[in-house]
């Protein structure tokens, strides 16, 4: 797997906010078939530098490269087309739509684009087909037609990352999933993104330790706008302080 | 013939208030140089001039008087863009950029280096709530090896903080009332005049 080329690299990273330096010269690499875990402190830059990665941002300087092609600075829903997605922080589920209505807008607007009335969408067998099978994937199957405001804080969160599946991506990106959920829902949360990795790239930003180690075949801590530390769990566990921190302690799983 | 790291030359910077009397609100001097690559503690208690002095070294603030040398290039006289190819300022979580402008850029040189030697981290946050503090440790360790010079400004509140200091720094400087005075060991700061004011209990742990 390290003969071939990484699927997504990042190069020469800057941006910067007034006369703050919130990255400076990143450097990123993600194979293909990998978990990636990118971790930090609160307000240590790692927000943005997903933002860039995944093109909500457009870096002052450098570049990103999706299996081969520079796609720096494209539009959102271009980097999505190319086969790049992202969840958020903060979810955004229609609560008035059903899990798999959810679905079917999101894989719906890779397929035909945004002018589509929606009871057209609704209709098309071979959408909702294919949302149901990513249902499937996040373990949603028997919950289709329940509406997403009635669904748990967890089965909200798998529908999220559904979400963003249901755009056919090649490489996903999740921006801090296990925020809001409690130590069985991450446990739970984990079981799934080990069972995605056979399908997808996947690049977890997180400030949960514990839940990258557990994931992530190689880790990145940024702090002051650059790459601080870099490893396996296993090379960034054997630090002093983070095995006799209060969350190494609990890096148990 | 090798320059310094960093030569702070009969540096000062006076505060005035008041536009026809003027009146003296603050002055920080410092005169030191630091020859090689090292990791320096500084500690003061908040307001004596900590971040100032930084400000002036990395060329963000403008001195009164006297000159900093960063790799033997007086920094106040490079343009303002490109001084972060010598000194770079890390307040918290961030980096600042900040120049308060006195020169037009067309007046002013180019590093003679693209690479920062000079690395200040102003009170960087350390929590042993989990394990980032061991990820900055080790960074500044790595910066050091790399030949750089590091500022590691904390104001202790936990033993922990002193122990860090203790472990990691090679020498000392404490800032006090505008005054910079210099140890070379924890012992040589703990004689210095204030320092055990300053600390308190944390002093003798």
């Amino acid at each position: 797997m390290t003969e071939s080329p990484p699927l997504f690299v990042a190069e020469h990273l800057h941006k910067r906010f007034g006369d703050q330096v919130v990255l400076e010269d990143i450097n990123l690499s993600f194979n293909a078939g990998s978990i990636s875990g990118i971790m930090g402190p609160n307000g240590a830059g790692k927000s943005t530098c997903f933002n860039v990665l995944t093109g909500m941002y457009r870096p002052d300087g450098g570049s990103v490269f999706f299996d081969g092609e520079d796609v720096t600075g494209l539009a959102p829903e271009r980097i999505v087309e190319k086969g790049i997605s992202r969840s958020f922080q903060i979810m955004n589920l229609f609560d008035e739509f059903t899990a798999l209505e959810n679905i079917m807008v999101a894989t719906n607007r890779v397929r035909h684009g945004l002018h589509r009335p929606f009871w057209d969408i609704r209709a098309d067998s071979e959408i909702s087909h294919k949302a149901a099978e990513v249902l499937a994937m996040v373990g949603l199957t028997g919950l289709e037609n329940s509406l997403a405001s009635d669904m748990s804080y967890g089965q909200r969160r798998a529908l999220e990352i559904a979400v963003s599946l249901a755009t056919e991506p090649r490489i996903v990106f999740l921006d801090e999933p296990t925020q809001g959920l409690g130590a069985d829902g991450r446990a739970n949360l984990a079981d799934l993104i080990g069972t995605l990795q056979e399908k997808f790239t996947l690049v977890i930003i997180e400030h949960d330790m514990q839940f990258l180690f557990r994931l992530a075949n190689r880790i990145s801590v940024i702090h002051w706008g650059q790459i601080i530390a870099e490893g396996t769990p296993d090379e960034l566990k054997a630090n002093e302080w983070v095995r006799t921190s209060e969350l190494g302690k609990m890096t148990t799983c | 013939m090798s320059d310094a790291l960093l030569k702070v030359a009969g540096m000062s910077k006076v505060y005035t208030q008041g536009l026809l009397k003027k009146r003296q609100t603050f002055r920080l001097e410092a005169d030191f140089e630091i020859e090689e690559s090292r990791i320096v503690g500084v500690m003061g208690p908040n307001g004596s001039g900590k971040t100032t002095l930084f400000e002036l070294i990395t060329g963000s603030n403008q001195p009164t008087g006297g000159q900093v040398f960063c790799n033997g290039q007086n920094i106040h006289k490079v343009k303002y863009r490109l001084r972060d190819r010598m000194a770079i300022h890390y307040h918290q979580s961030y980096q600042v950029r900040h120049f308060s402008k006195v020169l037009p850029s067309f007046m002013l040189e180019k590093p003679n280096s693209q690479y920062p030697y000079i690395h200040l981290f102003d009170e960087p946050q350390f929590s042993t709530q989990d394990g980032y503090i061991g990820f900055m440790l080790d960074f500044f360790k790595k910066l050091r090896g790399e030949g750089r010079l590091v500022f590691l400004c904390v104001h202790p509140q936990e033993p922990f903080h002193i122990e860090i200091m203790r472990s990691m720094c090679e020498e000392f400087l404490f800032v006090n009332a505008g005054k910079v005075s210099r140890a070379s060991d924890y012992d040589g700061l703990l004689a210095v005049d204030g320092v055990r004011d300053y600390l308190g209990k944390l002093a003798d742990i």
